[in-house]
Parts: structure tokens; C-alpha cells; sequence
């Protein structure tokens, strides 16, 4: 019996010593990494995008750490960045368990990418509850970090707002488009432009109609919105609304729609109805599975773009857009997507703040993302920096616009950038099937 | 395009094309429903499997779409009878709520293995008849529209002399009314509740196909929304009759497309249901719900 007790002793003492050797090793080897949690649809419709967001942030994590790290001033040394995966599952619900999991289980110190406002909208309040710096990199809509409901001040948005996508695509309709029908169709310099608007029944294509409008009112240009139609979410099918828009007959026709539906719609568009007008994509349009799902049906018709597969701005960023696009290819084959491009710098950025804030103290952090002033990098900025406003977190991109232009050897249509001038490769050029509106 | 009638024209003749791709559907689900009494919520993944299977031979074969239909609708025929006899015979009689789970079971596999098999990006293929217009009534309409209606018809008539002409399909009607009576007379219920499944499903792949020749994109998760506009057409039409699922397929595509152009696209999938709470007021067992099949 005393010998049975004497086992059980010493069994229990080891026990206990073991556990608080564990316990004091733990201790002694955290904080080792800077753990950034990649918000991502890895699963579900939107899993392209993620799988984009997803190996764009590899790419700046292996870049980071291949240079010898992050150094952090508090630790007093140089700490590498272990990416988290968090699986959205193109989903609120999906959005909500992955950030709950990536704070409370994975504890990464930052959060980055986010695709969707509504998916990120959605799980906000998670990282509210647990002030964690946010740089979100997918989601367009600015309702992002404007909500007054939830706390949003640890959430940056790297990405180009539906008020900055549609206001400024709105400008070069006005400044290019307007006076380009007017002058070859002998129409009084004065003629407003007539305008088709087919948005995402979305957040993010009611804001581009709100952008529109806005930046109609605000800079009073000569255009007339003549039609609005909505479409929901994941349609395929698009001939009756464009029929109703063939029936308002207009000069341009403004798309406010994902990928998927934007490919569907020209090509009825085009094909079905016959409507013999210029096209407008938004930004996330502009990916290859884009020029080869729309093929001669794109033939001048307009993309916007910030990061394209096809089309690198002259300039400063040129070097860096070429080095991004040839290294991503080389380990995940294939081009890199804006969301990609945008995710990318956002590993950076986080990647800076923590060395400016010299520890990885969330707050500190946080205040450093707010105080970031880096220099562009595969994506042009407003004054080639990339830098948050101070009221909403939001940092300024300079898009430009592109016209698809068919290439033989490609067999497929390629982009060329026609505005705004200071990018723009070539002018703006309207088919010769081009038909304009009619009052 | 001129005026107001034509316009109405365009728009009916998209609307009875949207029409044929839920008649197809609501077809297949009504034969089932009629004969098993299983309701199939993963209907519409064999349309996307149909669309799959298109596009594969396609990139494969180079062949014309319209002809691999008979590869999706034999294929499909294949799928859905394995999926009867390994997934729904076993569970038959065992309670709704199996047959329910079991079917929304099946929605999330298929989904999740056409993601893998294809990926989840979305795919369009161009019809080789995409330059072709006609001209009907003054309207200039793409060629494909006219073959996808005439095949839709072509394929009802060929269904119509089978469940009227043939033994097979007189059993299966028989089935369909009276499933002792019928066992009583010698017929084998399990295999024509497999005969049914695998036509559900085979109909659906036709559908799938008219609807990538179409020009319509699809990804693994393109089945959900018209399943379910075809479970609104099979209680619009009544359950199990078919010719009630080819009135409310043609009511159905004709109402969203009419919504569409007079009130809004946001209204496409509202007006489903609307039609369908009036129907269910004023007549509670659908337009042909009598006269079942």
C-alpha cells in the first residue's frame, strides 16, 4: 500500500513539474512571430478571389521573412510573420466563425484582406469586441468604416471605396466619353451624355449608382442618367433588363456587377440585344478569366481598373507591378488579382506598422497603421502614397480607365490605358458600330 | 426594334426561353414527386451537373453543344439513377424528414465535388451559331433562342409518347396514380421509382445544357435558385401533373421577365412567389392539381 502511494506521489509530483515546465516554456518562447490573420473565401463563390487574397499575402509574408523579418523593438530583435488562414466560405456566417477564431483561438495580432462588405460588415463587431487592426483589402463598399453602430476604429480600408470607384469613372464619362461621341457625330459640344445604369441590387452597386449621382450633382455635369435597373446577386440572365435599356437607347451603359455577371451581361448584351453601345466595367472586373469568358463581345468597350493583368502604368510602379506579377507567377502560377495586389501591400503595411510601433501591443499597432505614410507600391496611390485619411481610415488609389482592344495573337481583346492623361498609353477611340442615344 | 409591340415581343421570347429551362426542371422534379412522392431539393445540381458535363465534352470534343445532349442527358440519367438506388431507396417510407435531409445532404456533396472536379470559377462557352439572328414578327432574335424552344418542345413530345405509348411509361404513370394498385398488378415499383428518378435527372441535364448553350454562366452553385423556381412551378401546376408543370413553367418565365422589364430586376424572384401565394388562395391544389398525373 505505502509503496502503491509512494508511486502515485511521485507520478503526481512529475506531473506537476512536467505541466509547469510546459507551462514555463511557453512562457519563455512567446511572442516569436507576428501572426496576421488572412481574412479569405477560401470555399463558396467568391473562393477565386480568396485563393488570390490568400497566396498574395504568402507571397508578401515569405518576401518579409526572406529579408530577415520584422523587427520589433520591444522584443529587440527580428520576428517572422506566420499567416492564418481564416476561411470566410464566401459567407457572413462562415466570415463570423473564421474572425472569431482567428482573434480568440489563433490570437494573431492583425487582420487583413476581407472580401465582400457584407461578409465584412458581418464580423466587424468581432474584431470591435477585441480591438484588432483590420486592414481590410476586398470589400468596396464605404459603409465599411463609416457605420456608426459598431466601433470601426481598428478597421482601415485599402481598397478603393464605390464613392472613389464611380465618382471618379463618372468623371472620365464626362471628360472623355461626352466630348469624344459629340465631336464625331457633329453633335452640339453642349449635348449631355445619356447614361444606362444596371447595378448589383448590393450595397456595393447601390453605392456606384450613389457615387454616380453624387458626382453628377457635386461637379454638375452634362450627363443624364436616363435608367436605373437592378439586377440580384449572382444573375445570369440579363436580356429583359437589357432589352429595357435597349428601349431607353443610350450612349453608355455603366455596370455595376461582379465578374461572373459582368461577362454574362456584355455578352447578351451584345449578342442577344443588339445593344450597339459603350460598355462600363467596374474595377474588380479586370482579370484574365474576364477577356477570355468575353471575347470579341468586349471589343471597346471600357474597364476600370487599379491592378490589371494586362496593363502596367508607365511610371514609378511599373518596376514593382512587373516584379509582383513575374514572382507571383513563378509560385502560384498565373496572374495575381487587384484584391490580390491590394492584399499584398496590406501585409506590408501591417508588416511597417508593427516595426514603427515596436511591439506588437494592438493599440500601438493600431495607431501606427493610422500614421502610415509608405511609398506605392504595385498599386498607383493618390501623391504615390499609401497613407490613411484621418476621418474614415480610408487610403486614395488612382484608378485609371482602360479600353479593350481585340489582339490577334491573343485572340482575345487587351487593355489599354486612355485615361486619366498622366497614365494614359493611347486615346479613347468609339467603334464604328457604335450607335449613339436618341431622345 | 421600332415600338412598344416589339419590345413585348423580345421579352416574351425571353421569357418562354427562361419558360423551357424551368419546364425541364419542374418536369423532372414532378416525375419523381409523382411516382416516388420524394421531393428532391439537390434537383438543381443536376442541372449543374448537366451544364458540367456540356462544357467538358465541349472542351473534349469540340463538338457542337446541341449535340451533347446526348452525352448530359444519358450521363445524367446515370447519375440519377445511382443516386436513387444508393441515397433514396433506403430511406424510402422512413419519414419526410429523412428524404428531406438526405436530398439537402446531396446538395452540399455534388456542390462541394463539381468544385473540386472543376473548380469553383465560373465558366461560359459560345454557342457556334452566336452570329446568327432570324428575324420573327419584325424582332431580331439569336438563332439559339428558336433551337432551345423547338428541342424543349421536341424533348416533351418524345416524353409524351413515352409515358402514353410505351409499356414502360403506362407502368410508370400507373405507379404514379396508384403505387399498391400497381404492385398488386405485377409492376416493380423500385424499378420505376429508378426509371422516374434517372428521367428527373436526365431532364435536368438537357436543361443544363440548353442553358450553357444559351450563353448563360455557370459554377458548382448555379442549381439552387432555379430548383427552387422549379418547386413554385410544380405547386403552381399542381403536384405531379405535367402538364400543369409546363403552364406554370411558361407562366413563371414569362411573369419574372415582364417584372423585370415593367418593375425591376430586384422583383425577378418576388414574382415567383407572388403567382404562387394567388395560385395557392384561389386554388389550393395548383392549376391542374385535379388532374393529376
Amino acid at each position: 500500500m505505502k509503496r502503491v502511494f509512494v508511486i502515485l506521489a511521485v507520478l503526481f509530483i512529475g506531473l506537476v513539474l512536467f505541466a509547469g515546465c510546459t507551462e514555463n516554456q511557453a512562457a519563455v518562447g512567446s511572442p516569436q512571430k507576428l501572426k496576421i490573420g488572412v481574412v479569405a473565401s477560401m470555399t463558396g463563390p467568391a473562393s477565386t478571389t480568396g485563393k488570390d487574397v490568400w497566396q498574395s499575402a504568402v507571397l508578401a509574408a515569405d518576401e518579409i521573412n526572406a529579408a530577415g523579418g520584422v523587427y520589433v523593438k520591444e522584443l529587440g530583435k527580428n520576428v517572422t510573420i506566420e499567416l492564418v488562414q481564416g476561411d470566410d466560405e464566401s459567407t457572413r456566417e462562415g466570415g463570423q466563425k473564421a474572425v472569431s477564431k482567428l482573434i480568440t483561438q489563433d490570437n494573431v495580432d492583425l487582420l487583413v484582406g476581407g472580401f465582400s462588405s457584407a461578409v465584412v460588415s458581418a464580423h466587424e463587431s468581432t474584431v470591435a469586441d477585441y480591438s484588432v487592426p483590420y486592414i481590410v483589402s476586398g470589400a468596396s463598399s464605404p459603409i465599411i468604416t463609416h457605420r456608426t453602430d459598431v466601433k470601426t476604429d481598428t478597421v482601415f480600408h485599402h481598397a478603393p471605396t464605390t464613392d472613389d470607384s464611380g465618382g471618379q469613372t463618372t468623371l472620365f464619362i464626362d471628360d472623355t466619353i461626352r466630348p469624344a461621341i459629340n465631336a464625331k457625330f457633329g453633335f452640339p459640344s453642349d449635348r449631355p451624355l445619356r447614361l444606362s445604369v444596371i447595378y448589383q441590387d448590393s450595397p456595393y452597386g447601390k453605392g456606384q449608382l450613389d457615387a454616380i449621382k453624387k458626382t453628377i450633382a457635386a461637379s454638375n455635369l452634362s450627363i443624364n442618367v436616363i435608367s436605373e435597373d437592378a439586377f440580384k446577386m449572382g444573375e445570369s440572365d440579363f436580356r429583359t433588363v437589357l432589352t429595357s435599356v435597349k428601349n431607353a437607347d443610350p450612349d453608355v451603359v455603366y455596370v455595376a456587377a461582379f465578374l461572373n455577371e459582368q461577362t454574362a451581361l456584355v455578352t447578351q448584351a451584345r449578342r442577344d440585344v443588339g445593344l450597339d453601345k459603350i460598355f462600363i466595367a467596374v474595377e474588380c472586373n479586370d482579370d484574365p478569366d474576364y477577356y477570355s469568358g468575353i471575347g470579341r463581345y468586349g471589343e471597346y468597350s471600357i474597364i476600370q481598373s487599379r491592378f490589371s493583368p494586362y496593363a502596367v502604368p508607365s511610371g514609378p510602379i511599373e518596376q514593382s507591378v512587373n516584379k509582383f506579377m513575374s514572382d507571383f507567377d513563378k509560385k502560384w502560377g498565373g496572374f495575381p488579382g487587384m484584391m490580390g495586389a491590394a492584399t499584398y501591400e496590406a501585409v506590408y503595411i501591417g508588416a511597417n506598422a508593427v516595426e514603427d510601433a515596436g511591439s506588437l501591443n494592438k493599440t500601438r499597432v493600431n495607431e501606427a497603421i493610422g500614421g502610415t505614410t509608405m511609398p506605392q507600391m504595385v498599386e498607383a496611390m493618390k501623391n504615390e502614397t499609401i497613407s490613411f485619411t484621418p476621418d474614415f481610415r480610408e487610403s486614395k488609389f488612382d484608378l485609371y480607365m482602360e479600353q479593350l482592344i481585340w489582339n490577334e495573337t491573343a485572340k482575345e481583346t487587351r487593355p489599354v490605358i486612355v485615361w486619366p492623361a498622366k497614365l494614359k498609353e493611347t486615346d479613347f477611340v468609339i467603334p464604328d458600330w457604335f450607335k449613339p442615344g436618341q431622345e | 426594334m421600332t415600338g412598344g409591340l416589339d419590345i413585348v415581343l423580345q421579352v416574351g421570347i425571353w421569357g418562354l426561353y427562361a419558360g423551357c429551362i424551368y419546364i425541364l426542371l419542374a418536369i423532372g422534379l414532378n416525375l419523381i414527386f409523382g411516382v416516388m412522392k420524394v421531393v428532391n431539393f439537390a434537383h438543381g445540381e443536376f442541372l449543374m451537373l448537366g451544364a458540367y458535363v456540356t462544357f467538358t465534352f465541349y472542351a473534349i470534343s469540340g463538338f457542337n453543344p446541341y449535340v451533347l445532349l446526348v452525352a448530359s442527358v444519358p450521363i445524367l440519367i446515370l447519375i440519377g439513377v445511382t443516386i436513387e438506388r444508393l441515397c433514396f431507396r433506403p430511406i424510402l417510407g422512413t419519414g419526410k424528414l429523412n428524404e428531406i435531409f438526405i436530398s439537402i445532404g446531396l446538395i452540399y456533396l455534388i456542390q462541394n465535388a463539381a468544385a473540386v472536379i472543376w473548380t469553383d470559377e465560373y465558366r461560359i462557352i459560345h454557342s457556334p451559331f452566336e452570329s446568327i439572328t432570324i428575324s420573327v414578327f419584325g424582332v431580331n432574335l439569336p438563332l439559339d433562342y428558336l433551337i432551345i424552344i423547338i428541342t424543349t418542345i421536341l424533348i416533351l413530345i418524345g416524353l409524351y409518347l413515352f409515358l402514353r405509348k410505351t409499356r414502360l411509361g403506362k407502368a410508370m404513370r400507373a405507379t404514379s396514380q396508384n403505387r399498391k394498385g400497381a404492385m398488386l398488378m405485377g409492376i416493380n415499383v423500385e424499378k420505376m421509382d429508378m426509371i422516374s428518378f434517372g428521367i428527373g435527372a436526365g431532364l435536368a441535364g438537357a436543361a443544363g445544357t440548353l442553358w450553357v448553350v444559351s450563353g448563360q454562366v455557370f459554377t458548382p452553385y448555379m442549381g439552387s435558385i432555379p430548383a427552387v423556381k422549379a418547386f413554385a412551378i410544380i405547386i403552381i401546376g399542381g403536384l405531379g401533373s405535367i402538364p400543369g408543370a409546363i403552364v406554370g413553367g411558361i407562366i413563371l418565365g414569362l411573369a419574372e421577365n415582364f417584372a423585370i422589364f415593367t418593375i425591376g430586376g430586384a422583383w425577378k424572384d418576388a414574382i415567383s412567389f407572388l403567382i404562387l401565394i394567388v395560385v395557392l388562395i384561389f386554388k389550393p391544389t395548383g392549376l391542374f392539381g385535379e388532374s393529376a398525373e
